[in-house]
């Protein structure tokens, strides 16, 4: 599920390396910043539980969508009743995570990242938690690629979001608020 | 209210026709038997009158350049997604057109959900990201919003093996744009834009930017953003050293019809002026014999 970046990723990991787009103190690109290990391995777990519910499948009436995604919802809550901040984002992957985020958005050169953030119209003044819903009304927001080249891959069904100075594990399917680490980004 | 803004838009449609201007019914394109034929929207998705209207106008195009499908590059259903506002947002505007057999293939902007690609509608058969061909053209839905390296990945290998002669991209962030609301976005520039150059990709498509501009060719590569299919951001195009040619006026829509090493276009408004129009030849390929 977490699989090694292509040759071309490489390179082009290295091009932005060299652009200037990453910073010293982050690890080469090429890797996974050490201490995803247990951030990956809760992932697994997660998503062992999540392939045991029904998925979405494709259909003309919306209303089976939107009555799925409330359904998978709800099971995910009832699967994971106690699931609070920091289960998956725990201190140990917060703080990696916090490294690479800010590198990437603070270090020399990071004005694209950053731009592409501004671009993706960024939404504040939205509060949420672990096990409630992404709203609907929300956009997607952009996640900078150069940022998902750094840190670990999520298998389809997961996605990193940023809302507003949060960053988000975010179940996409069910549209629900997996884990958050408050106040990530700059 | 609804009469109000039909009198409202047909004031704006008499009011606003150049005598000189060429109409939509005026077809610039060929119509070679055999082309590939199909309609190019985005930020479409708020269910509101211009939508509509721009809708209508591709009906009108379509009973002269009967297209068969239509891209959506991104920002499809802006707001709420409940079933009453997928029939308002796409079901009933571009009913006509599908009951004609036009089919719709989406990706996905930063307004869209990504369980869009479940509604079968946009043809996306549950993938944030994918391709299709029709006829000698090789297409390639991209979600801009979550390029990571998984979708990189997969993008190398559809496009290595692709075996069309033409590859053409689409997706909702505008690699190049002169619009001064969002402009150029220049990471993913960065990201994809070596990946077009190594596999010949010839055409993009983009919107987000809620105007139309196709762009002068970056290093060959042509690129078209229309992102005023339904939103517009009106006077926000500032022409620059990249702008071939640009409207940020009204609400339009696209028609490309490729037919061997050519592709025409013709860009349309909502009340039926030809905005843009011409041809490319695809770049690589021999010239033809006069």
């Amino acid at each position: 599920m977490l699989l090694r970046p292509s040759p071309l990723l490489q390179a082009a990991a290295l091009l932005l390396a060299l652009s200037g787009v990453a910073v010293a103190q982050t690890p080469p690109l090429t890797k996974q910043p050490a201490g995803f290990d247990g951030f990956n391995e809760r992932v697994r777990q997660y998503l062992k539980l999540r392939n045991a519910l029904p998925n979405q499948r494709t259909t003309k009436r919306q209303a089976q969508i939107v009555d799925r995604r409330r359904t998978l919802a709800d099971a995910i809550r009832e699967a994971r009743p106690a699931a609070k901040q920091g289960d998956i984002f725990t201190p140990e992957s917060t703080q990696q995570f916090l490294t690479v985020i800010r590198d990437t958005l603070q270090g020399m050169g990071s004005a694209k990242v950053r731009k592409t953030i501004r671009q993706g119209e960024p939404v504040s003044g939205v509060h949420l938690t672990v096990n409630g819903a992404y709203p609907v009304r929300v956009p997607r927001t952009t996640v900078p690629p150069t940022l998902l080249l750094r840190l670990p891959r999520l298998p389809d069904k997961l996605a990193y979001r940023i809302v507003g100075h949060d960053f988000v594990l975010q179940d996409t399917e069910a549209r629900l608020v997996v884990d958050l680490i408050p106040g990530a980004l700059p | 209210m609804r009469q109000l803004q039909h009198l409202a838009f047909l004031f704006l449609i008499v009011s606003s026709r150049p005598a000189a201007q060429l109409w939509a019914q005026d077809v610039t394109l060929p119509l070679k038997p055999g082309s590939v034929r199909f309609a190019v929207i985005g930020d479409m998705g708020t269910g509101e009158a211009p939508q509509y209207q721009v809708a209508e106008r591709m009906l009108e195009f379509h009973q002269k350049f009967p297209f068969n499908f239509t891209i959506m590059v991104g920002d499809n259903i802006y707001g709420g997604r409940t079933p009453a506002d997928m029939q308002r947002k796409f079901e009933t505007p571009y009913k006509p057109l599908m009951d004609a057999g036009v089919q719709f293939y989406g990706s996905l902007g930063n307004h869209d959900d990504t369980n869009e690609r479940f509604y079968k509608f946009f043809n996306m058969n549950g993938q944030q990201y994918y391709s299709f061909k029709k006829g000698n053209v090789a297409f390639f839905a991209l979600d801009s919003d979550y390029l990571d390296p998984k979708q990189l990945d997969w993008l190398e290998k559809e496009l290595a093996n692709a075996g069309t002669d033409w590859k053409i991209c689409f997706f909702h962030h505008p690699l190049y744009s002169s619009a001064a609301f969002h402009g150029s976005s220049t990471e993913l520039r960065t990201i994809l834009e070596p990946l077009f150059l190594k596999y010949g990709v010839q055409v993009v498509f983009s919107g987000h930017d809620h105007v139309y501009e196709r762009v002068k060719p970056q290093k060959g590569i042509y690129y078209f953003n229309e992102g005023a299919s339904g939103e517009l951001r009106w006077g926000n195009l500032k022409k620059t050293d990249l702008t071939a040619a640009g409207y940020d006026k009204d609400r339009s829509f696209l028609t490309i019809e490729i037919s061997g090493d050519d592709l025409s276009f013709q860009a349309i408004s909502r009340t039926g002026i030809t905005v843009d129009s011409g041809s490319i030849h695809r770049p690589g390929a021999p010239q033809p014999e006069h």
